[in-house]
């Protein structure tokens, strides 16, 4: 009985395997490909920022400057003009990868804080931070930040009001040269400043 | 019982012989993954026969003629693909198929798939997509296209700068940066209808979104406590997470396949990689070796949950594979910002040209590289549909 079973067991499986491989006489199995479906929509609009609730948060640690939106929103978002000629001559330079304020840009920055102090007109200021092209995108975007940070850091220790500065970073998406050395990349690693006046 | 035992092999014997090489009877061995097939293909002619042999080549195989092939794609194309593979040697194919409907290239692409399965055993990836960041003159925007660089859809049209792109589970939609009036958010992009809505637009930078694999929640670079730190939040913008307080720059998060970790880039003197729980607490370096002196930035973990492919270096850059607890990266190939595919073989990264950079494949094992199809602009910052 065991060798009757075990017969009929091979024979079930060779029949199997003659159907399965039997290509010739069978049409093949067909994979339907489906057509392509709804198209992917391009972007539009946008709708109010929803800004969700803050579960947790522990200050950083160091002398952070806070960066609420408290009263600069209005200035900052539509309610000023923007001049980038104004401290063109102030633009501050980095050494390659850092973002640490070097002795020879401290000038320029006590030159810009000595303008807020004592501005009656409520101006700000956009920093821009940007990078060379010697970093991956993404680290640069955080980079460009970090650079823009460390000069409203020093404005806000020479007494500006840090509410009136504002952050940017465009990582290594503005370059003023765009050359492949050293010479270009210097240029590029930079802090911009932009003047805004309100309309 | 000796007999019993003679005629179970001869019967055996017979049956292997006679059914070449049936499935289900079949014991799958698939080809070490390091080992480039040698494999053939005919039948075909143009769209079908460039499809197949860019697939193919992607996934480590070398087209070569039917006598040099370990294997052996035939099959025709008349009106529906047919299409039949063979292994070197044997009188029968493995299986023959045919397919129907769409466009002739996506039926090139299923039997790729098909082929692959059968020989390397990894999932399908030859009908996925990927999104980029594209930039033509002095504006970037998002586009999408086939993995081989096909079918380009521009996503965005707001004359502006955006950042690479993060895909939420199963191609629904996309994670970007937009910079626009002054500042940048973050944004996402149902890609069905079309509708974008701010994810995150707080004071400071909003920057470098990253979808969790179960779409519950995304991963982020704010700067609103005074530094570009790692923030998660929920897919609806709220129950926001600040995971890192460190005084440095943080950048690059990218998920672990279950959800609960993220691997991120910190510094200490250079900038490594580290993770942390995505419900908070300590942060940990991954252990890595023969990495050392130069930035490591832009991690992928990788879906099978194995891997973490990085960039190493700044100004000249190499594609990095190693394991995710931590141990000995290997240095693959020169590129960076590595994005692994479903499979968690393939890589699709970008390398700098004369002022322009170019998408490419890399098949991880065996070190092949290829361009995906030239699209116009400067290509950057890829991110794989899975």
């Amino acid at each position: 009985m065991k060798n009757a079973n075990l017969i009929g067991k091979l024979l079930f499986t060779m029949t199997l395997a003659a159907t399965l491989t039997g290509c010739k006489h069978r049409p093949p199995m067909t994979t339907n490909i489906p057509e392509s479906g709804t198209r992917p929509q391009a972007g539009s609009g946008g709708t109010t920022p929803d800004n969700g609730g803050v579960t947790s948060t522990t200050p950083a640690s160091g002398t952070d400057i806070p960066l609420s939106n408290g009263n600069y929103t209005t200035l900052f978002n539509g309610g000023g003009v923007e001049d980038a000629t104004k401290f063109a001559a102030d633009t501050i330079y980095f050494d390659f990868d850092s973002s640490t304020i070097k002795a020879s840009e401290e000038s320029k920055l006590q030159e810009l804080a000595n303008y807020f102090k004592d501005n009656k007109k409520f101006e700000g200021l956009i920093i821009q931070g940007n990078c060379d092209a010697r970093g991956t995108e993404k680290y640069n975007l955080s980079l460009g930040e970090r650079r823009a940070l460390a000069a409203r850091e020093y404005l806000a220790n020479l007494g500006v009001d840090p509410q009136r500065l504002k952050t940017m970073t465009f990582g290594a998406s503005k370059p003023v040269d765009t050359g492949t050395d050293e010479s270009a990349y210097k240029k590029n690693r930079r802090d911009d400043f932009v003047l805004v006046t309100p309309k | 019982m000796k007999i019993k035992y003679l005629l179970y092999f001869a019967l055996v014997l017979i049956a292997a012989l006679s059914i070449a090489a049936a499935p289900e009877d079949v014991i799958e061995i698939h080809k070490a993954a390091t080992h480039l097939v040698p494999i053939s293909i005919t039948g075909f002619e143009s769209d079908v026969e460039s499809v197949l042999a860019f697939d193919l080549s992607v996934l480590g195989m070398e087209v070569t003629s039917p006598d040099k092939a370990e294997y052996q794609v035939g099959g025709s194309q008349n009106g529906r693909l047919e299409g039949n593979l063979k292994a070197a040697g044997t009188d029968h194919p493995l299986w023959a198929r045919a397919y129907a409907g769409g466009a002739i290239r996506a039926q090139a692409h299923a039997f790729a798939n098909d082929i692959v399965k059968e020989i390397r055993g990894t999932p399908p990836i030859f009908q996925t997509r990927i999104a980029f960041r594209r930039q033509e003159g002095s504006s970037t925007e998002i586009a999408a296209s086939d993995f081989d660089g096909y079918s380009v859809t521009v996503l965005t049209h707001d004359g502006s700068l955006v950042d690479g792109p993060s895909w939420m589970p199963g191609g629904r939609g996309l994670f970007y940066t937009l910079w626009k009036n002054g500042g940048e958010e973050i944004l996402e992009h149902n890609l069905s209808s079309g509708e974008r809505r701010v994810f995150a637009g707080y004071p400071g930078a909003n920057l470098s979104p990253e979808v969790s694999p179960d779409g519950k929640k995304v991963a982020m670079i704010l700067s609103r406590s005074g530094s570009p730190n790692l923030w998660v939040g929920n897919i609806d913008g709220g129950g926001l997470l600040q995971l890192t307080h460190t005084r440095d720059e943080d950048s690059c998060p990218t998920w672990s396949p279950d959800s609960r970790e993220i691997c991120f880039v910190c510094r200490s003197g250079r900038a490594g990689l580290q993770k942390v729980s995505a419900s908070g607490g300590a942060t940990r370096p991954v252990p890595l070796t023969g990495v050392a002196g130069n930035n490591l930035t832009s991690p992928d973990w990788s879906p099978d949950g194995k891997w973490l492919a990085f960039t190493f270096g700044s100004g000249s850059f190499t594609i990095c594979v190693a394991p995710a607890e931590g141990g000995e990266a290997q240095k693959l190939v020169a590129g960076e910002d590595p994005c692994w595919a479903p499979n968690s073989r393939t890589i699709v990264f970008c390398r700098r040209a004369s002022n322009k950079r170019i998408l490419c494949l890399l098949d991880v094992p065996t070190k092949r590289v290829k361009d995906v199809r030239q699209i116009s602009g400067s290509c950057s910052e890829p991110a794989w549909a899975r």
